[in-house]
Parts: C-alpha cells; structure tokens; sequence
C-alpha cells in the first residue's frame, strides 16, 4: 500500500473527561503505535486494528477539538485528541482503511493462493472489489470457497463468469461524484504575515482543477511549460502574480508586465482556447436564445451606422482590450464550468496527473461533440415544446420515467401478497346480495360485448415491457420454490438440509455452466478443467444421498 | 379548434383559446377588411403571435380569390426561429384538417451568416468578411472568369443552384433558417440565394426589421413585394428607434482614415483599368449619360447594400454629369472626405441642420447638393465596374458615401452634430460626426404608403396614442388589451426601501452610493433564498452593472448568492452573452436555479424570454432612463417637441418605463404561468412615473405593493410562491372565463365577449 504509515502528534485519553497524554501516534499498516512523550507515563499502546470495531470522529466547524475515538472489540475505547482537523482526518482515513483491511484479510489472502494461472494479472482496486463482493454476498463467498479454494475453479475463472458483476459494481462506485464548489477561485485570498509584502497562496488539488478547467490556457501552459521548463512552484508563482495584476484592474500594467515576461502574457493575454471552444458552443446553442446569430442578421448596426452616442447606448473602452478580462467574463466561466460539473477520476494528488487527465477528458468530450448528429434534432423538439402554450391544450400527461424495477423478487412477491390479500378482503366486507353482485358482473359483460375492447387497460407496449422485466429473472426459480409454503417441498425439509441443498444447488449449477462453457475441448488446460469439474460433481452426489439419508 | 369570426374559419391549433386572443383576432379582421393599419397592445403571455398567425393564415385560407401574403417582421433572428416554430404548428394544424389545400410555403430570411453552408466562406469571423467571401465566389465576373479558367474557385452551392434555374424551389412547407440550411446541403443548392427567390413566392415571410425599414437593406429584398400584403411588426415598442438608427450614420477619425485608404486604393485600380482594359470605364460612362437605373441590370449575386436613402426618391433622376466619370468623381470624395476632415477638428459640440451643412460643403468643398445625393449609387457602380469583390474592406468610404446621400436627400428631420469627445469620459479624445435622425417616420413611411395593411403590435405600447404620432401615420383600429387572469400570476412589487429603510434608486446622486448598492445585494441575496429557478435582474447600464458587480464581489454578497445560485452575465461580448443564456437555461434546467444579471435596453432585454421556470422573479435595479445629456437626445426631444408638441420629460419617463416593462414583461408566458417583478427604486412609486407602465401591470399592482421595503418583499414572494404552488382550475372560476373552449366560442357571440372582457 502506498503510504504505508502515517505518524502524528496526538493526546490520548483513556475517558472524554481524561486530560489526555500527549505523545506521538504512529500507525502502521496492521496496528497502532501510542508513544507517550513522558518516557515513564503508563499509557504505552499497540494494538492490531483486527481488534478495532469502529471509529468516530467529532466534526469539523462543531465546538469540539479533534478527536479520534476508536472503539475495540471489548467495547473499550481509545480516544486521540489531534492538534488540528488535517491530522485527524488523515488519521480517521487511514484508520478506514486499515480496518477494512484487516476484515478483509483472510479472504484475500486464501484468494491470493490459488491464482495459479500464469497471465493472470489483476489490479489492487479490482482485487479490493473482488473480496468486497464476496463479503457482502455470503453465497457468493461460500461458492468462492468450495469451488476456488476447493481447487475446483481458478480464480480467473470463477471471476469470468462475472464480470457483469465487477462492472456493474465499479460503475456504482462512481456514481456519486463530487462537482465543483459554486465559490469562485478567484476567492482564494492570499495570506500576508503582516511584517514583509509576502503573500502566501495555499493551493490545494482541487483548487489546481478548479483553475484548469476554467481556463484552458494556463493547463495548457501547465502541461507544456512543467517541469521541462520550470518548476511547478514557479509556475504558481507566476500564475498568481498575473492574477495580481488582474486584480489591480490596471490594464496598462498588465500590458506592460506582459511584454517583458513571454510566460506571464499568457495568463494575461484573453484564452485563445476559450474562444475557440465558444465558438464551436456557438454552433449548437439553442436558435431561441441565439444572440449571435442577430448580429450576423443586423446590417443596421454597420460600423459607424445608426447611433454612435447615442443617450441608450453605453461607453466602451476598446484599449488594451486584449488584456483586459473583467470579473463577468470570469463569472461566467466559472458557472459554466460548475454546470459542466465534469470531474476527472484520479486521486487528487499531484498535480500533474491531474492535468493529464483532464486533458484526456477533453479529448474524449470532443471526439463524442464531433460524433453526435442528433443533437439538432434534439433542439428542434425542444424548440417546438418550449413555443406551444401549455394551458391552452391539455396535457401531453407527464413526462414518465420508466419502469425499472431494481429487485423484481421483491416486487413480484410484494404484488402476489396484495393480489392474494385484496380478494380476501373484499370478501370480509363485501354484503352485496348474489343478485346485485351478478347483475353488475352480466351489465360490465354487456358493456364490453358492445364496446367491445378497444382500449386495452394497459397499452400492449408497455405490459409488454413490463412483462418483460418481470419473467426476466423467473428462471431463477430456486426462490419461488423456496418461497411459496404451500407447494415447496423444501420448507418440509430442516431448515439446515434446506440450506445445504440450496448450496448444491447453486454449485452444481456454477459447475456445470462452466462445464459446458469448456466445450469444444481443444486444449489440455480445458481438458484438466473438465476432469476437475467432473470430479467435483461426482462428489456432489454422494452428499446428495447422505442428505436424503438423514431426512428420511 | 376551429370556429367563425364573421366569415372567416379560424384555424387554430390549441384545443382552448383565451378571450383576449379571440378579440384580438376580431379587431386584426376589422383592419384586413378595411386594409387600413393597425395598432394592437396585447401583455405578453397571451399568445399574440399565435393569435396572429391563425388569424391571417386562416383569412387567407378562406378568401382564396385575394391572395394576400403575410411579412412578418421580428427584431431579432431568435425571435424569428420561435416565431417560425409556431408557424410550423399552425401549418400542420391545418393540412390535417383541409388537406393539401392547406398548404403554404413560409420561409425565414437571413443574411449570409446565418444561412451559407459553403464551409469554406462560412469560416470567415464575422458577418461582413462572409458576405464578401461570398461575392468573391459568385460575383459574375468571378464566374465569367471561372469558365475560362477552371483554376479560379467558385462555389459549388451556388453553381448547381444556378445550373437548376427555375427548377430550384422549396417545395410548400415552414423553413426555419435550420432547414433551409439542411435543405440546401441536400440539395447542394445555394440556402442563401434560394431564399431570397423564395421570397418573391413565398406565403409567408419572416424576416428582421431592417429588411423593411431600413433601406440599405429593403432596397434589394423587399422591393418588389406586391401592395398585397400584410406587414406585421411584431415587439414593436422600440420601433421608433428602429427607423431612427436606420437613417442615422456617423463619421469617426477612423472612418475618414479609412475612406482615404480606399480612394487610394480605388485611384490604383482606376489606373490599371485605364492601362488594360479602358473600354469598361467608357462603357460605365456610358451607361450613366443614358441614366439607366443603377439596379436594375443587375444580377442577383452582385448586389450589395442599396441606397441608404429611400430608393424612389432616386431612381427618377440620372446621375449628374461632374462625376460620371470615374476619376472625377473619386476627386469629389476626396474633396469631401478632406472637408469632413476639417470639420471633425473641431473644439467644441456643433450643431446644424442638413441645410446649413449642405451649404457649407457647396462653398468650402464646392460639391453641390444633388452631386452629394448621388455619391452612394456612383460609388456602388463604380465598384461594379472595378470588379471589387472584398467588399468588407471598403466599409469606410461606403460609410462616407451614405452619409453623403442622406444629408443631400433629406432637408428636414436631421440634424449633424459633431463632438470632440464623449461628456461622460471628457479626457478621451474621439471627435464624431453624427448625422442623425429624429424622424422616425421618414423610414416607416414607404412602409405604410406601399402595403395594404401593418399591423403594429407588442405587450407595451402605452401610452397607445403616442406611437400614431411618432410614426405618422392613421390606424383604422388602435386597441389596448388587457389581460383576463385565472388566478393573480403576476406579482409586480415597488421596492422603496432597503432592508435598513433607507430609500433605494439610481438617480444620479445615490447610485453609487454604498448603501444604495449594499441594500440591492441584500435584496438579491434575499431573493436568491427564497424564489426557486431563475431570477433576472436587469440595470440601467453595463458600467453601472459592472460597478455594482465589482462591489458585490469585494464584500462577498456575491459569495453568498452563489451559494443559491450560479451567476451569469450578459457582457457586450454576444458569443459570451449567448452562451451565457444557454448555460442559465441549462442551470434552470437541471433545477440548480441561477441568476441572470442584465441590462435594460441591451441585446437580452430586448428579445430573450425568461417564461416559467427560466424566471420567476425579475428585478428592475433603478429606471433605465436614457443619458439625459447626449446631444443626440436632446436634439431629438427638440424636434419632437417642435413637431409634435410632446414633452421632453414625458417622452425620457415614457421611453424609461417601456424599457422596463419590456424587462419585467418576459416572465409571463401563459395563464398557467407565473412570476414576479420588483421594481427597485423609490421613484416607481411616483404617480407620474408609475402611471406611464402598461395597464396589465398596473392592474396587479395593489396598492400595498407600492412602498415596500426588502423584509416585506421577501414576505409577499414567499406568500406569492406559496398560493401559485396551488392547484388550481384552469378554466377561471366565478362569471368570468380566461380559457374558452370550442362550445364556449359557439355559444356567445361577440357581443357578450366583449362585454366579458370590459
């Protein structure tokens, strides 16, 4: 693991109440050092995070100091009071991490055993998914057991059969993205020791992305000019210093620095890139809103027609034009930037793979600008729903999202238990007389007779969908077996027998889906495979038989 | 629906229409039946152009005898897009329900910047340098040289539309400039010249103002429309405006650098013309001594901007002899340009009318009045004959030449005023001349002369009597209409104080102030908090937006407001401002709500709908007077107040408050829609200055709203918010009805209709 140990000063305290002894806590990967400055002070530590349950943290901006409380098995507590939120949130990060570790370890490490097969070369991060799969689903891990550790299976190929899974489980992880701050960047102010005419700037990671997704040009001076040509720190230096001079408001200056100092004018100098970008925007903004577009169309306004100065019209300065950037230019940016919400995937941690991957995030929004022809169409009709007036027709009914049932077992069982309960129901409350009853059963029949079914009560498309969604797992017909009391063998069956039955049930299956799948046999690696696999089965019966032994 | 108006079967393609849309339509029917002009004030959100368009198309529809075309005349290209794309509804409507019959073609029309699809032109920056890209490849010399030499390159796109000849139409159908665009990429026809053919056969024509107004421009498309026809001037508050700046120019340093630039330049060709191939310049001069009209041999691809002045008043004379010849006249130019020279130098503010200018040139420059008349059709054809196809760089002695003919055309309703600098930034110099025009009816009038019926409308037009007089001419129906509202949509507000009771405005003496500007912010942040979506704020002017901006920024109000909601701003830059707009549309949204900061008077306010969630509050920081001490304005309120005896104090209030209204007003765009204004400055609540707002604004302005401070308004929003978040029914409840169906038409009559609504 990359920082494989992390050393801070820190308080200890055994109760909230406790004072605390200050010391030095060092954590390494597997366990937690306390060294008391105090040589002979009593509270010495080291423990193994295997032992530690859970930990808490007071939060930053509450009244409290920062404290870390870490909790072990035995109930008992270990406070640390950190000298600052930094500390501490290292501290609690690492101590997230090491935790899951050590739960995860004996897995991973029996994993680790048997990948036997010479090309397989997995990531730590896909490895890390792999055994956070398998804790979360027991059956899973209990399959991974028999049949990987078992030596059935390899890992590779165990784990073949379900990358669908990995997939859909990294794309979750990703889900949640963290966008851009609404405060502007512009709002980093500097901080002075009050005695020389330093300033300081503190920039962190995100800060650094912030400022190259809003203005091109400097990432692009970033990639071209660091490190060949200077150093990062210098590169900083200069970029501030050219925001000072923004700041200043003093276009003269600005183009006075800008002559003497080539790297600096870029940061003065207005984005080239920016403007390309915006004229390529240009092309695909929506005609309704389309200024541009206007201003091609007026010939009224010819250089010096119309009203020069007129009372409506206001001042422009055109001097220095090329240096002078206004804080609405720079408000715009941002917010489209912030709307934009893109942010790359890396750790934010150096700076430089930082601009390497928004710049491959570019490339790649760009290739998919070029490619997509159906983004006019998409503009007309929005065109044409924006102009209709809603009140005066009525509605096209809601826009509808659709269907999408995330576990259909659950819907499926929750709608059997309405549809079994509601007749039920009805039947307790129900004191209709027989005749009433038939003769508005025979007046609906009538009525649908002359009618006749011309409007289905579900559209064909969408019960189709439907249908579709549902019968999709029904194959996994193990739980209706299991669930339904009244014509399940299984629930006669000792709920432990029921379970391992189950068991050899989803492993036969496993076993055999990768039986199958070694056919046709053209290579002795498949050759071995299917022996181990046949073998496996064959003793999957016997223990069959023990069961139906034991029951009967 | 479909119902009568008298013996015209209305097509209109809601199943529901609104009582004010349907009087509407019944008035425009009373002016197309005594072809006279019209003058329509109808608030926004009431679907004016729907109403409009149903209206004509059906009238057409059902009296096929006179064909009547529609020209519809928008302010801006985005407008026409909307504009179009309710057309294409309307259309369809109506082929479904009468079949092929039905069937209209409408096109929209733009410049080459919007509508070429020659990529290699189309890559040009601006307008200008793809107009004259365009002519490099099309004029006819270019061709003519093309065919001798394959090497020259023309464009494809206008070649194969010309090779089709009269084979190359638009089928009937709505074109937005999109599908015109698509439709000659398929074709491989030129969209741009193909429209402009369409025009002549077109049904329905949408196009900018200025392809009427101005006659730079209407020269070439607009002259040959028929007397039958229906002009429309949709948004036409500012109108008066549009025709003034059509006729005005003026004259900078850099202008007469450039123009003599250009005589140089012309001088060079002159001479190489005269060293290879004389017989052109004789052939020119020819053709002058027998006073063809310049225009009319043209072709189609060589014309370029006509006459600046008004085209008849021209074309019945010949051009006088001193400058038929192509050098002498160059020597006038130069003379003129040399005198203009002269008089940029000057120290102080001048003032004159074109007579006395006229003059002087006549005894200092010795051109006569009838020569300066002349110079823009000489130097067009002189350009002609040069063969000059980089049009955009001679921009600056057309400039000059324009200005020569309006000032020898026109004796009354111009004045020329030369500064040396600008009042509010006195240490820049940059003397100007401005010849400029305080009649807008000089342009308007061939408007009104030519066509059967104009139709003047838009959501502000109060006070209604004034624009007769300002354009000069007599409205057979003038109407004002107000709005039939189900439930109370609009919430207008007067804002008189800030949070700490201090009175808030823009007068000159408190704008700056700090207070004034910290009690907006808190206003807006206020705002920000409680109003959902989209809130536009406008001012009365880019330096003062940036100022207040500026200030926000360094107390960190602006901080806080973003931690609502995003920020955007329009700037002078459009690109900017354009992309701006879609990224707050897209803010909306997205439901992350946003800020839109504006300026009244500027391109946004101007044409932009800010309609449901785009907007549910607009501020109004201040009254966006004009700059009461610019010469141009104040020449202007003379001669109105000479010619039409309308007050300057009543013609800068008036002009202030449709601006603002014009703000305010984009936030409706249907009954079911909703929104508030706040009007923020302590003079709103003025009798004289309130009164002057249109009367479906005041009508909601209750007296309570008048003097509030920021605590109460933030009160009145979240109540506000609260009762819109309401159910409600659509029809209107109690006697009166806001939305009628097809049974409600059939069953009342006129009569009862209108006594509905009055």
């Amino acid at each position: 693991m990359a920082s494989a140990q992390v050393i801070k000063r820190a308080k200890y305290k055994t109760t909230v109440k406790d004072p605390g002894t200050a010391g030095v806590l060092k954590m390494a990967w597997d366990r937690f050092i306390f060294t008391p400055n105090h040589p002979n002070s009593a509270s010495n530590l080291d423990v193994e995070f295997r032992f530690i349950k859970g930990h808490k943290n007071t939060k930053e901006g509450s009244n409290k100091p920062p404290w870390l409380n870490l909790t072990n098995d035995q109930g008992g507590s270990y406070i640390f009071e950190f000298e600052s939120y930094p500390d501490l949130h290292t501290c609690r990060d690492f101590v997230g991490k090491s935790i899951g570790r050590s739960g995860e370890t004996p897995t991973a490490a029996s994993g680790k055993t048997d990948a036997s097969l010479p090309d397989e070369q997995i990531s730590t991060a896909e490895l890390e998914l792999r055994i956070k799969l398998l804790r979360e689903n027991s059956e899973l891990q209990k399959l991974h057991k028999q049949l990987v550790i078992g030596g059935i299976l390899t890992e590779a190929e165990f784990w073949a059969t379900r990358k669908k899974l990995l997939d859909r489980e990294s794309s979750r992880k990703s889900k949640q993205r963290v966008g851009f701050k609404s405060a502007m960047i512009s709002d980093i102010k500097p901080a002075t020791d009050g005695r020389t005419n330093k300033v300081t700037f503190s920039l962190t990671p995100e800060v650094i992305l912030q400022i190259f997704a809003e203005k091109p040009a400097v990432h692009a001076a970033f990639l071209k000019y660091v490190p060949n040509k200077m150093t990062e720190k210098d590169f900083w230096t200069k970029y501030f210093k050219a925001e000072y001079l923004h700041s200043t408001r003093n276009a003269v200056a600005a183009a006075a620095e800008a002559a003497e100092d080539e790297e600096l004018a870029i940061f003065l100098r207005n984005d080239d890139i920016l403007a390309k970008e915006a004229r390529q925007k240009i092309r695909r903004v929506d005609p309704t809103v389309n200024m541009e577009a206007d201003q091609g169309d007026d010939y009224m306004h010819l250089p010096d027609h119309g009203l020069f100065r007129d009372g409506g019209k206001d001042i422009i300065e055109s001097q220095y034009e090329l240096y002078r950037r206004t804080l609405a230019h720079d408000l715009n940016r941002h917010a489209a930037v912030v709307l934009e919400g893109r942010t790359v995937e890396v750790e934010l941690e150096d700076t430089r793979t930082v601009a390497e991957a928004l710049a491959k995030l570019k490339r790649v929004e760009s290739a998919n600008e070029d490619s997509d022809g159906t983004a006019n169409q998409g503009i007309l009709e929005r065109i044409a729903r924006i102009t209709e007036i809603e009140d005066l027709q009525a509605s096209h009914g809601p826009p509808l999202a659709p269907l999408c049932i995330k576990d259909p077992r659950d819907y499926f069982d929750s709608q059997q238990v309405i549809a079994v309960k509601a007749p039920a129901a009805e039947g307790k409350k129900c004191n209709l007389s027989s005749r009433e009853a038939y003769g508005s059963l025979r007046d609906s029949i009538s009525q649908t007779k002359q009618m006749g079914l011309l409007n289905p009560v579900v559209k064909t498309k969408d019960a189709l969908q439907v249908f579709n969604a549902l019968s999709h797992d029904i194959s996994r017909t193990k739980y209706d077996v299991g669930k339904n009391p009244q014509d399940s063998v299984l629930d006669k069956l000792p709920s432990t027998t029921k379970e391992q039955l189950l068991h050899h049930w989803t492993s036969i299956q496993e076993l055999l889906r990768h039986f199958w799948s070694s056919y046709p046999i053209t290579s002795s690696y498949l050759y071995a495979k299917v022996n181990r696999l046949k073998d496996a089965m064959s003793q999957i019966y016997p223990q069959l038989e023990v069961c139906s032994l034991l029951i009967s | 629906m479909k119902f009568e108006i008298e013996d015209v079967t209305v097509y209109f393609p809601y199943d529901n229409i609104y009582p004010e849309q349907y009087s509407y339509m019944v008035e425009l029917k009373r002016a197309l039946d005594a072809r006279g002009h019209c003058l329509l004030e109808m608030p926004t959100g009431t679907g004016k152009t729907i109403a409009l368009l149903s209206l004509i198309t059906s009238y057409v529809l059902s009296k096929p005898q006179s064909p009547l075309k529609l020209v519809y005349c928008t302010r801006t290209v985005h407008e026409m897009e909307k504009t179009l794309a309710e057309l294409k509804k309307l259309h369809d409507y109506q082929v479904k329900h009468l079949g092929p019959a039905a069937r209209i073609l409408a096109v929209g029309l733009s410049s080459r910047k919007n509508l070429c699809v020659n990529p290699r032109v189309l890559s040009a920056e601006n307008r200008d340098s793809v107009d004259a890209g365009c002519r490099k490849l099309t004029a006819s010399w270019v061709r003519a040289l093309a065919e001798r030499n394959p090497g020259v390159p023309t464009c494809e796109f206008f070649e194969d539309y010309e090779r089709a000849g009269s084979g190359a139409v638009l089928p009937p159908g709505v074109y937005t400039l999109q599908d015109l665009r698509a439709f000659g990429k398929q074709k491989g026809w030129c969209p741009y010249y193909l429209a402009r053919h369409m025009v002549q056969l077109a049904n329905v024509i949408v196009y900018s103002y200025q392809y009427l107004l101005d006659p730079k421009v209407a020269g070439i498309i607009s002259k040959e429309m028929q007397r039958e026809c229906v002009v429309v001037f949709d948004e036409a508050h500012n109108i008066d405006n549009v025709c003034i700046e059509a006729l005005s120019v003026c004259v900078r340093r850099q202008t007469l650098e450039g123009a003599t630039r250009n005589l140089h330049r012309m001088e060079q060709e002159i001479d190489r013309f005269k060293a290879t191939d004389e017989s052109r310049l004789r052939a020119e001069y020819q053709r002058l001594v027998e006073g063809l009209a310049l225009r009319g041999d043209l072709r189609v691809n060589d014309t370029w901007l006509a006459n600046p002045a008004l085209p008849d008043d021209i074309l019945k004379e010949a051009v006088p002899g001193n400058i038929r010849r192509a050098d002498f006249f160059l020597r006038v130019l130069r003379r003129f340009v040399q005198y203009l020279k002269g008089r940029l130098e000057t120290e102080n503010v001048e003032k004159e009318s074109p007579v006395a200018f006229v003059a002087s040139v006549t005894n200092q420059a010795g051109i006569d009045q009838k020569t300066l008349k002349f110079c823009y059709d000489r130097l067009h054809s002189l350009m002609m004959t040069l063969e000059i196809t980089d049009t955009d760089e001679f921009l600056h002695i057309q400039t000059i030449c324009d200005f020569a003919t309006l000032v020898g055309t026109y004796a009354r309703g111009f004045s020329i005023i030369i500064e040396p600098f600008d009042e509010r930034m006195p240490d820049v110099q940059d003397p100007v001349l401005q010849l400029s025009c305080h009649d807008a009816s000089l342009a308007i009038k061939p408007v009104f002369d030519r066509f059967q019926t104009v139709v003047i409308t838009s959501g502000t037009l109060s006070p209604i009597d004034l624009y007769p007089r300002l354009l000069n001419f007599n409205p057979v129906v003038s109407r004002s209409f107000t709005m039939s509202l189900t439930r109370d949509c609009i919430c207008p507000m007067v804002l008189t104080r800030g949070s700490d009771q201090l009175p808030v405005s823009t007068k000159f003496d408190m704008r700056s102030d700090l207070g004034v500007v910290r009690n907006y912010g808190r206003l807006l942040l206020e705002m920000v908090s409680v109003v959902p979506d989209g809130i536009v704020c406008f001012f009365v002017s880019y330096s003062y937006m940036d100022e207040i901006v500026n200030s926000w920024n360094e107390s960190g109000i602006l901080k806080e407001i973003m931690q609502h909601k995003l920020v955007f701003i329009e700037t002078q830059d459009v690109v900017e401002t354009t992309l701006a707009l879609d990224n707050y549309r897209r803010a909306c949204d997205c439901g992350r709500g946003a800020v839109f900061f504006s300026v009244a008077r500027g391109k946004v306010a101007e044409g932009i709908d800010f309609d449901r969630h785009y907007g549910r509050l607009v501020i109004m920081f201040g009254i966006p007077f004009q700059y009461t001490l610019s010469k141009i304005l104040l020449a202007r309120l003379e001669y109105l107040r000479d010619t039409f005896q309308i007050k300057e104090g009543d013609f800068l209030t008036f002009d202030a408050l449709r601006q603002a209204a014009q703000c305010v007003g984009r936030v409706i765009r249907s009954k079911a829609d909703y929104g508030m204004m706040i009007f923020a400055d302590k003079r709103y609540s003025r009798h004289d200055k309130r009164s002057k707002l249109p009367g479906w604004i005041l009508s909601h302005l209750r007296d309570a709203h008048l003097n509030l401070s920021t605590d109460m308004a933030v009160y009145i929003a979240r109540e506000f918010l609260r009762k819109m978040a309401q159910p409600y029914d659509k029809a209107g409840s109690g006697g009166k009805k806001t939305l009628l169906s097809q049974e409600d038409i059939e069953k009342m009559g006129d009569s009862s209709l209108n006594d509905m609504l009055y």
